[in-house]
């Protein structure tokens, strides 16, 4: 996950719990995060490039610079890195954004890919000028993504007639350009049935909220067999063991036992799911905890522990048919650090092992 | 700005309309060494600004403005946009964002759309009309959003926007919006200008015809910008020779006009009357390649004392800005900056002077 504006400290340190308070804080309108800073930007990128991340997720929403425009300048300032640009699919043109997305794929040789997501809080999308009801979003974003890749997938004209988006002989001369492919992956977020449905039709992979492999199993396997490949997200704290990892965790709780800011996304099924889950065991097992989701929400669930109990962990999510992780750390920085130089080579080992 | 592969291409002819829009051509892709190559010797050579043009055949020109500024640091950039392909608010979050890479160095051309075809391709099926209805609306919350403190609200006939909001500001050493270009010969283009615009960007004409135009836009307090496209020479003579020499084949002029006759743009239309009717609009005004470059192709031409005199007059009827093309850009920039702008500056400080 790419950190927020003004999160990486350049100069000096920064403990778990000022991370995590820079980011809940972050919607607060003098929040630094509303500015892009393009010097924190580029320091991480290169320690994530240094710690074998492959991708970065940029997030989208109404406190920050636009997604589209980061990954552009910090694309720019890179070489392997790529960007998952989360977007919205009802705030512009379907063949606009394709226009934007192919610019940014010749620009950036490639390296860009897509979050693809119905919608936020009522409340966020009115202020976008949009109007629809959680689920008549999804049946748009199936129309939205439907002309995306009738734009990538044709060679001539697109035309198109739905309920929420009609193209009459689309072209755009300005093709996707990476070394590998003519289309970026879609990664489609959401628990609830629409979008698991949305993904099976319009995305190539689904992005929910880690849970345990036992609870996984069975949906990671329908989704594979459909041919779709599965990212969890999660919070990663990897100490040298895990009594002290999870102190790192607690020290993250809020002083404010009430304090919450999921309220922010009151139809979405994830944020539903998460808050009733979470408040009966915060214990989901011995390495994945969720209590700071009642406060923060679902992707604040977290995975810790020692770097071999981690290790284990992201080699039994694999084996159940996990293909991606996208990991969020208390400061992001630090914990991309540790993650390759401590984690990466003993499930690079395991995996080699298998 | 030259299109992709401009800087490169060795003859005035490969630049037309016709070639530029196939979808082989080298405009369709990115082409950053030649647009920072332009973009550096813009800045030598004294330009404060480039437009970035918008239509389907070429990429998108917020991102280009966000690639190339990286790479330059004076050079702004004048981002053409069409109103009715996305959404105002997340058309100022992109904006906004692109302003803090740039340090303010971005300006708006808002266009109300293109031909008929070319807008239903992007989804958009709205009569000529009715497109500048909905941009002057777009504009309206675009402003709202730039200028006012508060939650922006909006209800009209084609957005609507509840408790608006975008945390990431317009971000510029001098400025808290960006200028508004609003091009555009027809009445409801001026009415746009008057109302929401900082800048009416129009046609070339003679000073004659143009005077009494332009009066009234400056007494309401918005610039007014000429587009026009540029010969210098030594002599007039080998100026008119050097015009006559970018006259393309038979094959090509009917295309063009194929071409240009389905736009419903009214300046378009007043540009090919004038070509046709009366080529020569003066000594220095030639209208004679606007049927295969377009109708920002309006000519003028002469010896860099000539066109420094015409610069001037053009400045005492009251134009603030000129948006000149070339043929090639490169090489009529370099010859500008070298020839004609410190005629021009010279005659200022001796007007200031006196």
């Amino acid at each position: 996950m790419l950190p927020k504006s003004g999160e990486v400290v350049l100069q000096g340190s920064q403990t778990p719990r000022e991370a995590a308070r820079f980011r809940v804080e972050s919607t607060r309108a003098d929040s630094p995060a509303a500015k892009p800073e393009i010097e924190g930007w580029v320091h991480f990128a290169q320690q994530a490039e240094n710690a074998g991340i492959e991708s970065v997720l940029v997030a989208f929403n109404r406190y920050e610079p636009d997604p589209l425009m980061i990954s552009c300048a910090l694309g720019r300032a890179t070489k392997q890195l790529k960007f998952i640009v989360a977007y919205r699919s009802g705030l512009m043109q379907p063949a606009t954004f394709v226009q934007q997305v192919n610019t940014l794929s010749g620009l950036i040789d490639g390296r860009i890919d897509l979050n693809i997501i119905a919608g936020s809080s009522t409340a966020e999308q009115h202020g976008y000028g949009d109007f629809l009801t959680h689920d008549e979003r999804y049946a748009r974003a199936e129309e939205f993504l439907a002309v995306c890749n009738a734009f990538w997938r044709s060679s001539g004209d697109v035309d198109f007639e739905g309920k929420y988006y009609r193209v009459e002989k689309g072209k755009l001369n300005t093709p996707f350009v990476a070394p590998d492919r003519s289309k970026p992956e879609i990664y489609i977020s959401g628990h609830s049935e629409p979008s698991e449905q949305l993904v099976r039709s319009q995305g190539t992979c689904w992005s929910r909220v880690v849970d345990t492999p036992e609870k996984l199993v069975r949906a990671v396997s329908r989704m594979r067999t459909a041919g779709i490949n599965v990212c969890l997200r999660l919070g990663l704290i990897c100490r040298p063991t895990r009594a002290e990892a999870v102190e790192v965790a607690k020290s993250i709780l809020p002083e404010d036992r009430h304090e919450k800011t999921i309220s922010l996304k009151d139809d979405s099924q994830m944020y539903r799911e998460a808050a009733a889950v979470a408040t009966d065991a915060h214990w989901m097992s011995r390495n994945l905890w969720a209590g700071l989701v009642p406060h923060y929400g679902p992707v604040w669930t977290v995975l810790l522990g020692s770097p071999h109990e981690l290790a284990e962990a992201f080699v039994e999510y694999k084996k159940i048919g996990v293909t991606d992780f996208i990991i969020s750390g208390w400061p992001e920085i630090e914990e991309v650090t540790r993650f390759g130089r401590e984690l990466l080579p003993l499930v690079r080992a395991a995996e080699q092992r298998v | 700005m030259p299109k992709g592969g401009e800087v490169g291409m060795k003859t005035a002819q490969e630049t037309n309309r016709v070639l530029t829009t196939m979808s082989t051509s080298p405009a369709a892709i990115p082409d950053m060494e030649g647009w920072t190559k332009f973009a550096r010797q813009a800045e030598e050579s004294g330009i404060e600004s480039v437009l970035l043009s918008f239509s389907r055949y070429e990429p998108d020109t917020i991102l280009i403005a966000c690639a190339v500024g990286l790479a330059t640091t004076k050079l702004k950039f004048i981002v053409a946009y069409r109103s009715g392909l996305i959404g105002p608010t997340s058309f100022v979050q992109q904006l906004n964002t692109l302003s803090g890479f740039l340090n303010g160095r971005v300006a708006l051309n808002v266009v109300a759309g293109s031909s008929t075809a070319e807008q239903r391709g992007y989804g958009d099926y709205l009569e000529h009309d009715d497109r500048y209805e909905r941009a002057s609306e777009f504009l309206s919350i675009c402003n709202s959003f730039w200028h006012d403190k508060n939650e922006v609200n909006f209800e009209g006939k084609h957005y609507r926007i509840e408790n608006g909001k975008i945390h990431t500001p317009f971000i510029a050493p001098d400025r808290n919006a960006p200028e508004i270009f609003v091009s555009g010969h027809s009445e409801q283009a001026q009415h746009l200008a008057l109302t929401r615009g900082s800048c009416w960007l129009r046609l070339i004409d003679t000073p004659e015809k143009l005077a009494p135009i332009v009066k009234p836009f400056r007494e309401q307090g918005t610039e007014v910008a000429l587009r026009l496209a540029l010969i210098c020479r030594p002599t007039h003579e080998e100026a008119v020779k050097a015009g006559q020499a970018m006259l393309p084949d038979e094959k090509i002029n009917k295309q063009e006009r194929a071409i240009l006759t389905k736009s419903d743009s009214q300046t378009l239309h007043h540009a090919l009357a004038v070509a046709d009717e009366v080529g020569w609009l003066s000594r220095n005004l030639w209208a004679g390649t606007v049927p295969y470059y377009g109708s920002s192709a309006i000519t003028l031409l002469g010896s860099p004392q000539e066109l420094a005199n015409c610069f001037l007059e053009y400045k005492r009827i009251g134009v603030t800005q000129f948006i000149i093309s070339g043929w090639p850009k490169l090489e009529e920039m370099v010859i500008f900056g070298r020839e004609v702008l410190p005629l021009v500056r010279q005659a200022e400080q001796s007007t200031n002077g006196r």
